[in-house]
């Protein structure tokens, strides 16, 4: 009874109240900008946090945190420019809906998506972190091999049409990820003795090129487009949509819950891992990337998933398993507080109070996504002629805003080449992402295992989980051969049916 | 009679006016006579940029003018310190946030348009952060003495956050005076090193102390040891490496030091309202308040003996990278 008193005592603050609302604001706008990400403006709102009461301070820090994540899916979807890396996944299909005049549609079913899953992220901390931090700790290198094995399976089903073609994109991807330092020896790979290079490719200004620039390549080659004009950019999400794709959003959210419970794997690769997964099950598999709901749905639960599950090992352990949630750990230090189990014996009425606050930020965060899309959606309706040049000025603010670098922006045109020509052979760019996404992280799994297990191959097969992730592996290629071949009997024999007269 | 007074006026006037101006120009003259520019050379977020950002706010209320925190980020720190020291427009208004990447990465990247050194101007070492030598908490090894007698016989894994990074050198440095046979098993970032360690699939680290102090109270892991030449009041109770003696370990004392540096042209005036202002923030309470949430200590050199101190740094990481063979 006490603590109840105290835990409201402590939540029941205008100040906690405002600092959510302000975070997600903040987090939203800066989300939507490509190029600000919300890293920065968690880092950037640190020092404000200093003389805030500890709630507030957090409160203040995690919704821009969840505001961000879902505030890169704006941009995603009208201006085929990925506010934030994690959004990246969302344009696939996000945009073609916003090109068939269903913007609408595609960002009410972000902010669905992503409140369900930042929902169900909330209760899995609230409820199951010391459980899931227990899984997390168990995760080492062999185990992330074969989830990042796994997940390349995934590949094959993405490679919609041309296997070639995906599997060419997908290496394409892989070679890319090469450049920079070699993580073991540190020794310099494709950078070409050049300096700006080391740090490998800076991601926001290959998504920026890759994505937007050959829109507006397209544009003005052709000088016109038909312009899509619906009323306030289409109609919003139908029920029956929604309930078409629930059980992908819940899938996602459980993704996105375990991907950021492990430290260190992030939220564009869950979006990317729930994507395919919901490809790989939906009976609408021929659509996606066309322009489906489920592709939005699916992508923007997984990387919503992730951000309240970061807090788990964070809260539970004491471990950041990214960037903004060190920061976050930081602003707990700096008001004497220290993350871990110790935190949960002697400040258990602090713990409540923050859980309720990131409980209502997900209130908030449908509040003002609601209002953020009113006026957002607005832009699709914007002619091109005006709409482009401004977009192509915030690709080169945007590129250039993540380093401070004019090399980014010749980066980021770079690529918009390469993404036109990918557009005109009909290449896809989502298998050239996931391999730029998983293939480091494939590489340094496999080299980590093998400096930990002192080059002895049975540490890729030294516990359950590993063997559980080898089982899911093979069993996708098995199922992806299976499909494959069934195909092309089928279609064999529908020839020959078709022969006979 | 009018001209006279009006002469005389006229003189009262100009020579009103030629105080004025140089009243104004005494005031023109004290630096600063602009924004300064606080260079981080990391991405926002980390150790360094956190503190960039509490010294600027302390420091514009000393020097009285706006202090702007960049983020040029690249290449372990070296992108942005190569640009200070190509001097530049405002060179006499930049200041950057130098650690361990300033040594370290003197010594493993090749070609550096730059000496370490000579090059810059050394205002004030603001904090430093020991390391501390870690084990699993079920680890068989209790102290310095028995870790190296088994690191002798068998090869023994230390976790890291990074090529280059203070703990990876940390850990070869201790390997080369050690004589022992250890693997650096790199991670990103600390957050993504420490389960491998916590969950013991690696032996030992040399981690920062902030990182790992909330473990070593709660158990979770054994602090054989702290890198620096005092031992640490956060860990009364833990040797440093250099008492230990043995194993030639009494070279042994390394941390990671923050501190604020500026092109070698940087006015003289400039570097004395520096110093002035810099030791008014370090005696104030939110600073040192600060530092010890961060298991920090305020650091203790300054000007020629923070240069010095480079000097020797730079080397001593020439020779590790040197014998551990790495070189970018």
């Amino acid at each position: 009874m006490d603590i109840a008193s105290e835990v409201l005592q402590l939540f029941l603050q205008p100040e906690n109240f405002l600092a959510i609302a302000l975070g997600v604001v903040i987090g939203v706008v800066v989300g939507s900008i490509p190029g600000l990400t919300a890293t920065m403006a968690v880092a950037l709102a640190l020092p404000f946090t200093f003389s805030m009461e500890p709630v507030a301070a957090i409160l203040l820090l995690v919704g821009i945190y969840k505001g961000g994540m879902y505030g890169g899916s704006i941009t995603a979807i009208l201006i085929r420019t990925p506010g934030s890396p994690a959004s990246a996944c969302t344009l696939l299909d996000g945009y073609p809906m916003a090109q068939q005049g269903h913007a609408k549609k595609a960002l009410k079913m972000a902010l669905y998506s992503s409140v369900i899953a930042d929902f169900i992220s909330n209760i899995a901390l609230i409820f199951f972190a010391a459980y899931l931090a227990k899984i997390a700790l168990n995760f080492g290198a062999p185990e992330f091999f074969w989830l990042i094995c796994f997940s390349l399976t995934i590949i094959i089903s993405l490679a919609s049409g041309s296997m070639i073609k995906g599997l060419l994109a997908a290496l394409c991807g892989l070679l890319l990820s090469l450049v920079g330092l070699d993580e073991v020896y540190g020794s310099q790979r494709l950078t070409f003795g050049n300096y700006n290079l080391m740090d490998s490719i800076s991601f926001i200004p290959l998504l920026i090129g890759l994505f937007a620039i050959p829109e507006i390549i397209e544009f003005y080659r052709k000088k016109a487009l038909p312009h899509i004009k619906a009323k306030a950019s289409g109609a919003s999400v139908t029920l029956a949509e929604m309930k078409r794709s629930l059980k992908t959003i819940i899938r996602g959210s459980l993704i996105g819950v375990i991907i950021g419970a492990i430290p260190g794997t992030g939220a564009t690769a869950a979006a990317f891992i729930s994507y395919s997964d919901a490809r790989r099950r939906s009976p609408n598999k021929a659509n996606f990337g066309k322009g489906e709901v489920e592709g939005v749905a699916a992508s923007e639960s997984g990387n919503n998933g992730v951000a309240g599950a970061t807090m788990i090992p964070l809260l539970s352990l004491g471990i950041p398993g990214d960037v903004i949630t060190a920061i976050i750990l930081g602003a707990f230090m700096v008001h004497g507080l220290t993350p871990g189990p110790v935190m949960f014996q002697e400040n258990l009425p602090l713990i409540y109070a923050l859980f309720m606050g990131i409980m209502f930020s997900s209130l908030v965060l449908l509040a003002v996504g609601n209002g953020a899309i009113k006026y957002f959606s607005l832009i699709a309706d914007i002619p091109k002629e005006i709409l482009f040049p401004i977009v192509l000025m915030f690709c080169v603010y945007g590129a250039y805003a993540v380093n401070n670098d004019t090399f980014d922006v010749w980066l980021m045109l770079g690529f918009g080449v390469l993404g036109y020509v990918f557009n005109r052979a009909a290449i896809p760019a989502a298998p050239f992402l996931i391999g730029f996404i998983l293939g480091p992280m494939f590489e340094d799994n496999l080299r980590r295992s093998l400096l930990i297990g002192g080059n002895d191959l049975s540490i890729f097969v030294r516990g359950p989980i590993t063997w559980f992730f080898i089982a899911l592996t093979l069993g996708s290629i098995l199922l992806a051969l299976y499909r494959y071949f069934a195909a092309r009997h089928q279609s064999a024999r529908s020839d020959t049916t078709q022969e006979t007269p | 009679m009018t001209s006279l007074w009006k002469t005389a006026c006229l003189a009262a006037c100009s020579g009103g006016l030629a105080l004025a101006v140089s009243v104004s120009t005494a005031q023109a003259d004290e630096w600063p006579t602009d924004d300064v520019r606080l260079v981080v050379p990391y991405a926002p977020g980390g150790t360094t940029d956190v503190l960039s950002r509490r010294v600027a706010d302390l420091l514009q209320e000393e020097l009285d003018t706006n202090v702007v925190v960049e983020n040029r980020p690249g290449a372990g720190s070296t992108v942005a310190t190569g640009r200070l020291a190509r001097g530049g427009r405002d060179a006499d208004h930049t200041i950057l946030m130098a650690s361990p990447g300033h040594t370290i990465g003197a010594a493993i990247y090749p070609d550096l348009a730059y000496d370490p050194v000579e090059d810059f101007v050394f205002l004030q070492n603001l904090i430093d952060i020991p390391n501390v030598m870690v084990v699993p908490a079920d680890s068989p090894y209790d102290s310095v003495e028995e870790f190296v007698e088994a690191a002798k016989q068998e090869n023994m894994t230390f976790s890291h956050s990074g090529v280059g990074s203070s703990i990876h050198m940390s850990g070869e440095l201790f390997k080369t005076l050690t004589e022992t046979n250890m693997t650096a098993v790199p991670f990103a970032g600390s957050g993504a090193a420490l389960p491998a360690l916590l969950g013991g699939d690696v032996d030992v680290s040399f981690e920062n102390m902030p990182t790992v102090l909330s473990h070593i109270n709660s158990g979770d892991l054994k602090a054989l040891a702290v890198t620096s030449a005092e031992r640490s009041e956060h860990l009364p109770d833990v040797p440093t490496l250099s008492e230990v003696g043995d194993h030639n370990l009494d070279q042994f004392v390394t941390t990671a030091w923050f501190g604020l540096i500026a092109h070698e042209s940087f006015p003289q005036e400039a570097q004395d309202a520096m110093r002035e202002a810099l030791d008014t923030v370090m005696q104030r309470e939110e600073f040192l308040d600060f530092a010890e949430q961060l298991g920090a200590e305020p650091g203790q050199v300054a000007g020629e003996e923070f240069k010095q101190f480079i000097a020797e740094e730079v080397e001593r990481w020439q020779d590790v990278a040197d014998q551990a063979d790495i070189s970018q």
